[in-house]
């Protein structure tokens, strides 16, 4: 009999009485199939292998790490919920000791959610890894984790929830946004003030396949591990790279996927994106689990793999060197520029479109340069369907300074009360409230 | 009339039961070497005082299969495997004959790469060279597309006395169990149907001509005929039939918590909306998960007998037996003794519990009532700590839809119902711990042979049909035909009953249930490429009505 080496909990929740609509990519059957192919293959009979039911996300778990606008129950449904309870699920059995890694796969996704919430973009409403790492700090401490977003588009939403946090070190691995959805993830985006190189932006070629992925992980993305040292990683675990998917252009393998896998070691996965769901997610998650799980996958292949179609062209192997070595350059030898005057207020401009529910959104975003802590986010937002609110979060560990200057803020607008909505996030005093 | 035949391992039980009760009983010790002896001197004494003619049907409950295994008497069993990508097939290997074959059929049931001819005439040739004569062929998916499995069969050919083919075992998905139960079910064929036969044959001696049942381990039956296939489904129906003894003789209404104590091991089940719970997908067997369809059951060793030590200021308690406890004129203390000690009971010979208990005092430094309260104490706990995590474990079973994860009810017991030899002693302390009223039925020793006659026939099916492929598969029942693009969810609902009801004889409509149903959109691009539809219906383990009323007990 197989024996994990492992323990390894699997939630598996496929939300088979929703989809964003009847023809949407994120629609029932999504994971039926990849149910189909864990189920045959006996998975959850492996010793060690155990089947959880998602917990359902509360309110607070939501409030505590985006603003929504106008409230969460305009943006969010049960399955939002449910989805991101089936990460916090994941999160539970590991921090309590139930299982050694914990895999969520659960839909809708949540990478593409920002940190400012007016609808729906990117098929995701709320950010599923973004609430579970918040979960895991308000009930388990304080941790540095890492995320590492193997999706193939660019985790934008997860990048803008952790820009400013000097303690989540965000790496996302992506097909270059000059080619695809959403447009960002250059490696110039690192992380604010004060949090510099705390985001890592990895865009690759189209037609990267296995080789490619599998020198990314090995020569910038676990050196980089080993430098932050963080407590917890967490793998967000988009399928969409592989070589059949509809919407992307990269030939990545469920096996290459199984092999990052087992090289990242992720504590927690969390299902991301990935639409192939006949040709790719059946095998791809069967990888994944059983590389969690410790276990051999040498056998595991897709029905049409061709190993000739899925080799490496020079040019991209070539491409991908100087895309590591860039990235490599910066991490660890920084620039010495763009200091910030601690106390003030760095200041920036962003214009987000929410392709799925398409509405345009103008943020004002600012944070304050501090050296004792995260620093006070105050965002100035309007979008087509809100007017002008403002959103203020004192960061958890906020220093006595960042958290009086965030209080005064929020007495100034509530006295003036010219914004349609206030919404105030306050985790050093655990208050989150509109 | 129905009668009811139990064979256990140390009696062989039978009662004839009648509209208005009990009409008799019989018992005869059972001789292992000989199973048919005993089966039918059980019957011959049942029948002194009946009429043959007015018997409606006779179930048998029979250790045979279990014993096969347990015993190491399976026969030699030819597998024939293939698999595909996936996990390694050989690390499934079940007996000492295992091939695996290149071919493969995906999760639609597509055939993505043909069998590989050769290598299974290889496999074949090799098999019949050993003189093999019994065989399981399981390939994957192949309840979504049998055609590999039939290749294989008839590669295999006439010369084998049996071949189960894995799709119909059971028409869900999981490779594995597909393969433990193919394969056990072919080891223990031999011997279940010579017994069988022999078994009819005598019946038939005796002038009786009714319909002939076995019990199976979900605790219902099936008939003589597809027992002869499907042989593995009478294995370990030993639980099953006391469990549907007790729901006989007591008529469990809702939620509720059956406790049967032995002597070295507390069997639990749980009753929810009156129905005993099924095992999600299959009993294991040694160790090997199968898709034999039983009980719910979970068994712990804390009995009656549970031999007691003690060390270190404290007591442990079992797992084995070593005699019976000092009550009953054993020389070692058991958790009985403890009982007799703390006065929960007084049974047997009171005074030599108590010296037992004393003497473990005196290694473990306490007082013979200290001993004693904390082995009761450590014994209930140890049941009712089982019966927790076995609900809440029921209770997070995991549901795939969000209607299902918001509304579905939770099992929360109302009745508590112990039976076995030590149930007296522990139901005081038992209904405390669970807050629970605790009833101890006057079940009389063949309670179990009781269930196995009032029980009636189960059954459960799997429909797939794929309208892009134009397939409708029904695998345990072999049925699989061709559908248009306009079959529908509720097309599938209806076949599925009326398939389910033909396999039983009709008689039984009242009970068909759907278990799941799903029907989802398949797309290409944005156009609707056709419907991928599942229907799992079933006959559910229950109790014939007409006889309920009048074997009902003082519960």
């Amino acid at each position: 009999m197989l024996k994990a080496k492992d323990r390894l909990g699997i939630i598996f929740f496929p939300a088979y009485d929703w989809a964003i609509s009847p023809t949407h990519p994120e629609r029932e059957e999504r994971l039926l199939y990849t149910q189909d192919q864990l189920r045959e293959e006996g998975i959850f009979d492996i010793d060690g292998i155990t089947e959880h039911k998602p917990d359902i996300a509360l309110p607070e778990d939501v409030t505590r790490v985006h603003f929504l606008i106008p409230n969460v129950v305009a943006v969010t449904t049960e399955s939002h919920l449910i989805s991101a309870g089936g990460a916090i699920r994941a999160a539970r059995l590991v921090m309590e000791g139930t299982t050694e890694k914990a895999f969520a796969l659960v839909r809708p996704p949540g990478h593409h959610a920002m940190k400012v919430v007016h609808g729906n973009r990117g098929f995701c409403n709320i950010n599923i890894e973004a609430i579970m790492i918040e979960h895991i700090r308000e009930h388990y401490g304080q941790k540095r984790i890492a995320v590492v977003d193997t999706d193939c588009h660019h985790g934008d939403g997860t990048q803008d929830i952790y820009w400013h946090d000097p303690n989540t070190l965000f790496i996302s691995m992506h097909q270059d946004g000059r080619t695809l959805y959403p447009g960002t993830g250059f490696i110039e985006e690192s992380g604010g003030p004060n949090a510099r190189n705390r985001t890592i932006n990895i865009p690759l070629p189209p037609e990267t396949c296995d080789e490619g992925f599998i020198s990314v992980i090995d020569n910038v993305v676990l050196p980089i591990l080993a430098d932050f040292k963080p407590d917890l990683i967490v793998n967000s675990a988009g399928q969409d790279n592989h070589y059949s998917d509809p919407i992307t252009n990269m030939k990545f393998t469920a096996r290459g996927y199984a092999l990052l896998n087992r090289k990242l070691n992720p504590n927690i996965a969390v299902l991301e994106g990935g639409y192939s769901i006949q040709g790719a997610l059946p095998y791809v998650n069967c990888g994944i689990a059983l590389a969690m799980a410790g276990l051999d996958f040498d056998n595991l292949r897709e029905p049409d793999y061709d190993e000739a179609r899925l080799r490496q062209a020079g040019s991209v192997t070539e491409r991908i060197k100087q895309v590591n070595d860039k990235v490599l350059e910066r991490y660890f030898k920084p620039l010495r520029s763009g200091q910030f005057e601690p106390g003030s207020f760095v200041t920036r401009e962003k214009n987000i479109f929410y392709d799925t529910d398409m509405i345009r959104e103008h943020q004002r975003e600012s944070v304050m340069a501090c050296e004792k802590c995260a620093g006070l986010l105050v965002i100035e937002t309007t979008s087509t369907i809100n007017d002008l609110s403002v959103c203020i979060e004192i960061p958890i560990g906020a220093c006595d300074h960042c958290r009086d200057e965030g209080l005064s803020i929020l007495d100034e607008a509530r006295r003036r009360g010219h914004y349609s909505h206030i919404k105030f996030i306050n985790r050093r005093d655990k208050i989150y409230s509109s | 009339m129905r009668i009811g035949l139990d064979v256990g391992g140390t009696h062989t039980d039978a009662v004839l039961v009648g509209t208005e009760g009990l009409v008799s009983i019989a018992k005869v010790e059972t001789d292992r070497d000989n199973l048919l002896a005993s089966v039918l001197s059980a019957f011959q004494q049942i029948l002194n005082d009946a009429d043959p003619k007015k018997v409606e049907a006779v179930t048998l409950s029979t250790t045979l299969t279990t014993n096969v295994l347990l015993e190491g008497k399976a026969e030699e069993v030819g597998v024939i495997v293939s698999s595909g990508p996936g996990i390694d097939p050989l690390l499934h290997r079940a007996g000492s004959h295992f091939f695996a074959v290149d071919g493969s059929i995906d999760h639609r049931g597509e055939e993505r790469r043909p069998l590989n001819k050769r290598q299974l005439e290889d496999a074949v040739a090799e098999f019949r060279g050993q003189g093999i004569r019994a065989y399981a062929v399981v390939t994957k998916f192949s309840t979504r597309n049998p055609s590999h499995e039939l290749l294989i069969e008839s590669a295999i050919g006439r010369e084998a006395d049996i071949i189960t083919a894995g799709h119909r075992v059971s028409g869900g998905l999981n490779f594995p169990r597909r393969i433990n139960t193919a394969y056990f079910n072919s080891a223990v064929w031999r011997t279940f149907n010579d017994f069988a036969y022999a078994v009819a044959e005598g019946i038939c001696g005796m002038g009786l001509s009714m319909p002939i049942n076995i019990l199976k381990a979900d605790g219902g039956t099936m008939t003589f005929a597809s027992s002869r296939n499907l042989p593995v489904q009478s294995i370990l129906s030993g639980p099953a039939a006391s469990i549907m003894g007790v729901a006989a003789l007591c008529r469990i209404g809702g939620d509720a918590i059956i406790l049967d104590i032995g002597g070295t091991s507390t069997d639990i089940a749980i009753f929810a909306g009156g129905s005993p719970l099924i095992e999600p997908e299959g009993i294991s067997l040694y160790g090997r998960p199968t898709l034999v369809r039983s009980l719910r059951t979970k068994s712990i060793a804390v009995g009656g007998d549970s031999v007691l030590r003690a060390g270190n200021g404290t007591v442990t308690i079992g797992p084995d037996r070593l005699g019976p406890c000092m009550a009953s004129g054993g020389s070692r203390p058991a958790l009985i003794d403890a009982f007799n000690m703390v006065c929960e009971i007084a049974f047997g010979d009171v005074e030599a519990s108590r010296r037992g208990i004393s003497e473990l005092a005196m290694e473990s430094g306490r007082s013979a009532a200290e001993i004693a309260a904390i082995a009761v104490e450590k014994s209930v706990e140890a049941i009712a700590t089982a019966v927790r995590h076995m609900l809440d474990e029921l209770n997070e079973r995991p549901v795939y839809t969000i209607h299902e994860l918001l509304h579905t009810d939770k099992i929360v017991p109302s009745g508590l119902i112990i039976i076995g030899g030590p149930a007296q002693a522990f139901s005081r302390r038992l209904s405390q711990a669970f807050g629970l009223e605790a009833i101890v039925p006057k079940v009389h020793s063949v309670a179990n042979a009781v269930g196995a006659a009032l029980t009636r026939t189960t059954m459960d099916i799997e429909l797939f049909a794929d309208t892009e492929r134009g397939v409708l598969l029904v695998p345990r029942l072999s049925v699989n035909r061709t559908i248009d693009r306009n079959y529908s969810g509720a097309d599938a609902r209806r076949d599925a009953e009326q398939y389910l009801l033909a396999s039983v004889g009709a008689a039984e409509s009242a009970d068909a249930q759907v278990i799941e149903e799903s029907s989802f959109n398949m797309m290409q691009g944005p156009r609707l490429a056709g419907r991928n539809i599942r229907v799992r219906s079933q006959i559910k383990p229950g109790l014939i009505p007409a006889y309920v009323n009048g074997v009902k007990a003082s519960c």
